[in-house]
């Protein structure tokens, strides 16, 4: 596949191009969704196609085919160097590039663990969620509907491009899920979840605390205390943060805002912001494409859509602005270095600045130590999701939570959800614990503009914040 | 492909591929699934201009033997790519002993509805046009104020086609196209950071550009000079029609599908026949409305699209289905199956295995202008003009929220007063429904789907 990419590239270039990157992808997704007794999906996919981007002075025009044939590929060339052509006069920024030294990929990019999920049967893998069914039931209470997922995506990553690039790697990410859903006896309805997703193989849900059993326990669990647990109040508090929800809030509140498409545009509150002091000591943000997977987990990323090796850019150190997360033509505008962050969460779709794995970085304080510190508060864990406004203003709900006084937990909280601006929170942040784990995943994943979802690793340790606000009962 | 025979093309391999499933195993039913759109696409984010054009081709498969089923799919709609599906959905269902006790095959044909009104015009919008688009209306934006600083415009335009059929005998497609066309504004004036948007969509005309970039920019400029509600209590919301309707699709239209009712994760599973809205609420479902951007002549699974009234003056009257959540609740399917959640802008439907989704949700009418909501107020509320942040993140089971309203304002003594700095505002979606104070008669189709006009609740707790 290599040598037709290349051969496109010859053609792009000779129709007029500046630069053409041309992508190949061969991947398989696997989806396993039962819900209490019913398999509600056995589902496998094949996602085959091919992307061309070309380049004039700076401004792109894209194409794509499930067609793979050298002519399926010349056509997208030329109809991506028309759009190119046809964009040029509009374009009142345009974000040329130099080329670069071509990389080639080695076979270490490609992670090769213990069991890869094509290693394994269907009967495996169905038998992974049935575990975790089961445990979820037998620890639960209430229950009114139990739900287990696994999801797998693995396969080839082909790029060329006019750099002479040539790369070749193998992605991977697998995730096993539990929802237990539990109804009081006022009749309201309440959720545990666990799960826990990376590129990793299914070895690792072998691990201390990743079994399915395990995971199946915990959400049964924590659905039922859920059945007791009581509204968040509203107004301002300290803060537990806890790891996952740490890492959706360097994921969405601040790794959006350092994307530097929205840099160059203006639209970013960080913009011009290099060198500021945003945050305290204890805000350290960092985007990462090849962290140590087998030590805190992740997502395994070692080249970009643009052909462009990951590496690791320090975003924030200790409060001040740094470094923003690039593509090709942004780096070059704003004169910093490349970061390899540009992705597209398929052939369908062009390359965009986007995040690899977004996680503030440990402190010293162990988790007694933070509650203590924590004083009276919420302790707020897990994530159901977030965003964040063009402002830096933000929302995350957590799925649970505890009230906290004098350093002791109190009771749980249902479903809490927190808000402000990132901006005033990072220089809020007290202190951080030492335990640090990365998190990714098969389900869910980021959405920018209409690409989703995209897999992605975020994490962090448990943060210590003061003055969040919390939506809550008045 | 072209348009006028897009379908028949479609069919003829659709046909194909169900005769190479039967050959390769007779034991086995089968469902094949084909989708074909060409999409073109053009976005101009502060004069970084991306352009995007090509066409999106799926199939998916569906195996079943007995109550065993498999599920595959592959990009592409060539008849190899199809086999491809045929052979992997075959693996799923001779590789595992899961069956699914609700499942009782596939559906049966039924005579089709009729497919959205589509204007041919829209045929001819290419990358160059649309680009022109976007340019009027960042133009039109920066005219209104100096304080207009960021301006991005994404229009697209597409059409397709896709195909259903199953070993039951039915074989089926649907043809729809639409253009779009939106223009976000960002205003700065010092620190302060003020948004807004305006959208336009259509099927059955050419989008309409003019006024948009105006209208946002003059919407993100009235926001600056807010100010802190500085207070924590409990008093009225009015959400305008776009932060009403991410309301509609959370609050209740993600209740009644028929996943939900019948996994009983749904507060309202066991509601029908009661009062669930204050009377002068109705809300449909319409699959069959003639320039509904939802509208197609079958649903996903080949079954008619039809329009469902889902709540009368308050009162519960159905749940949305395809045949086999209707089958496991012991009614018919409503034309509602779906493939992903079309109102999210889903790109690869054939990727996804059947579910259930709105077609066309719409709340009726009131009789109140948003000015008579305003000054029917007594003592302070709130109004939110946009989708606040988080609503799509909230958890339609429970029912619970916890929302910031970044676009707000104070409502005082019947007026709107200033606004507001980011309020946040939590409640129980269910319960705003039994609240609601007002309905306006101000239908606006939101750019998720629902129409929805302006909505004033009570009781919700609103921080600030």
């Amino acid at each position: 596949m290599l040598d037709t990419l290349q051969k496109c590239i010859d053609y792009g270039e000779k129709l007029g191009a500046n630069f053409v990157e041309a992508r190949y992808d061969d991947l398989t997704l696997r989806t396993l969704d039962r819900s209490d007794d019913t398999w509600k999906d056995i589902q496998v996919k094949s996602r085959t196609g091919i992307g061309v981007t070309c380049y004039i002075e700076g401004v792109s025009g894209y194409s794509f085919s499930s067609g793979i044939t050298l002519k399926d590929i010349r056509a997208a060339t030329l109809k991506a160097f028309r759009m190119a052509r046809a964009s040029v006069p509009s374009a009142k920024l345009k974000l040329p590039f130099a080329k670069a030294k071509a990389v080639k990929s080695r076979p270490s990019d490609t992670l090769r663990p213990a069991v890869h999920p094509s290693q394994r049967d269907l009967t495996f893998k169905t038998d992974l969620v049935n575990r975790m069914v089961q445990a979820a039931r037998e620890h639960g209470a209430n229950i009114r509907n139990v739900r287990g997922l696994y999801g797998e995506l693995y396969g080839k990553k082909v790029l060329a491009n006019s750099d002479g690039s040539e790369i070749d790697w193998d992605f991977l990410v697998t995730d096993l899920r539990c929802i237990v859903t539990s109804k009081t006896d006022a009749g309201a309805l309440v959720v545990g979840a666990e799960g826990y997703g990376g590129s990793v193989g299914l070895e690792h849900y072998g691990k201390k605390g990743k079994t399915p059993d395990e995971m199946g326990q915990e959400a049964g669990s924590r659905a039922k205390e859920q059945l007791k647990a009581e509204a968040c109040p509203g107004g301002k508090f300290r803060a537990l943060v806890e790891n996952r929800l740490v890492g959706v809030l360097a994921h969405e509140s601040f790794g959006h805002l350092s994307e530097a498409d929205f840099v160059v545009t203006g639209a970013s509150p960080l913009t011009d912001k290099i060198g500021t002091r945003l945050g305290s000591d204890a805000a350290c943000i960092v985007d990462a494409g090849t962290p140590d997977i087998k030590t805190y987990g992740g997502l395994w990323l070692p080249f970009d859509d643009q052909g462009v090796r990951t590496g690791l850019t320090t975003v924030l150190d200790k409060g001040v602005l740094t470094h923003y997360l690039h593509n090709r033509g942004t780096a070059q505008k704003l004169g910093q270095r490349l970061t390899g962050n540009s992705r597209a969460v398929s052939f369908l779709f062009p390359p965009i600045v986007r995040m690899t794995n977004t996680y503030f970085l440990p402190g010293d304080l162990t988790e007694e130590e933070a509650l203590e510190k924590l004083g009276t508060g919420v302790y707020a864990i897990q994530s159901e999701g977030g965003q964040v406004e063009g402002d830096g203003s933000f929302l995350f709900i957590a799925i649970r939570g505890y009230w906290v006084e004098g350093g002791e937990i109190k009771y749980p909280l249902r479903e809490v959800a927190l808000s402000g601006n990132i901006l005033d929170l990072l220089s809020h942040i007290e202190g951080a614990t030492k335990d640090f784990e990365i998190t990714s995943g098969y389900f869910g994943g980021c959405g920018k503009a209409d690409q989703f979802p995209l897999p992605v690793g975020l994490g962090g340790p448990k943060l210590i914040v003061d003055g969040v606000t919390f939506g809550g009962q008045a | 492909m072209e348009y006028e025979d897009v379908k028949d093309e479609l069919l003829s391999v659709l046909d194909t591929g169900l005769k190479f499933a039967t050959r390769l195993d007779k034991s086995a039913e089968y469902e094949v699934y084909l989708y074909y759109r060409n999409v073109a696409r053009a976005e101009i984010d502060q004069g970084v201009v991306t352009a995007k054009d090509g066409i999106v081709a799926g199939n998916a498969v569906r195996a079943a033997k007995g109550k065993r089923i498999g599920f595959a799919c592959a990009s592409g709609v060539s008849a190899e790519r199809i086999k491809v599906s045929v052979k992997e959905a075959l693996s799923v269902v001779n590789g595992v002993t899961a069956e699914d006790d609700k499942f009782e095959g596939f559906c049966e044909a039924k005579k089709p509805g009729r497919e959205c009104k589509f204007s041919k015009e829209i045929l001819s919008i290419g990358v160059e046009d649309l680009l022109h688009h976007g340019q009027k209306m960042i133009d039109e934006a920066r005219q209104v104020d100096s304080r207009v600083k960021v301006v991005g415009t994404q229009c697209s335009a597409s059409w397709g086609a896709f195909a259903v059929g199953n070993t039951r005998g039915l074989q089926r497609a649907s043809r729809s196209g639409r253009n779009v066309c939106g223009v976000d504004v960002m205003s700065i004036e010092g620190e302060e950071r003020k948004t807004a948007s305006k959208y336009d969509a259509a099927c059955d005309r050419l989008f309409t550009t003019e006024g948009l970039g105006e209208e946002a920019a003059k919407d993100a400029i009235k926001q600056h000079g807010a100010k802190k509600l500085d207070s924590t209590a409990v008093m009225p919301t009015l959400w305008k029609q776009e932060a009403a309707a991410s309301y509609v699709l959370i609050g209740i239209g993600q209740g009644v599908l028929g996943r939900a009712v019948v996994e009983k994760t749904s507060p309202l599973c066991d509601r029908i026949g009661d009062s669930v809205a204050s009377e002068g609420f109705n809300l449909e479902d319409d699959g069959q409305r003639v320039d509904g951007l939802g509208t197609e002549s079958v649903d996903a699974e080949g079954l008619p699209q039809q329009k469902n009234i889902i709540v009368d003056s308050g009162t519960l009257k159905m749940f949305l289905f395809n045949s086999y959540y209707g089958r496991a609740f012991g009614v018919e399917s409503t034309g509602n199956c779906s493939r992903g959640a079309p109102v999210f802008g889903e790109v690869t439907p054939y990727e996804s295995s059947i579910t259930v989704f709105t077609k066309g949700l719409a709340v009726a009418p009131g009789s109140k202008t948003l000015d008579e909501l305003v000054s029917s107020v007594d003592g302070r509320a709130v109004l939110i003009t946009d989708p606040p942040i988080g609503v799509f993140h909230s958890d339609p089971s429970t029912g619970q929220f916890s929302v910031v309203a970044k676009s707000a304002y104070l409502i005082e003594g019947g007026a709107v007063k200033h606004p507001l700095q980011p309020v946040s505002v939590a409640g129980q979606f269910y319960e705003g429904l039994k609240n609601l104070a007002g309905i306006g008669n101000d239908v606006k189709l939101s750019p998720y789907g629902p129409r929805c006009p302006s909505l004033l609740f009570d009781g919700f707790s609103v921080v600030g």
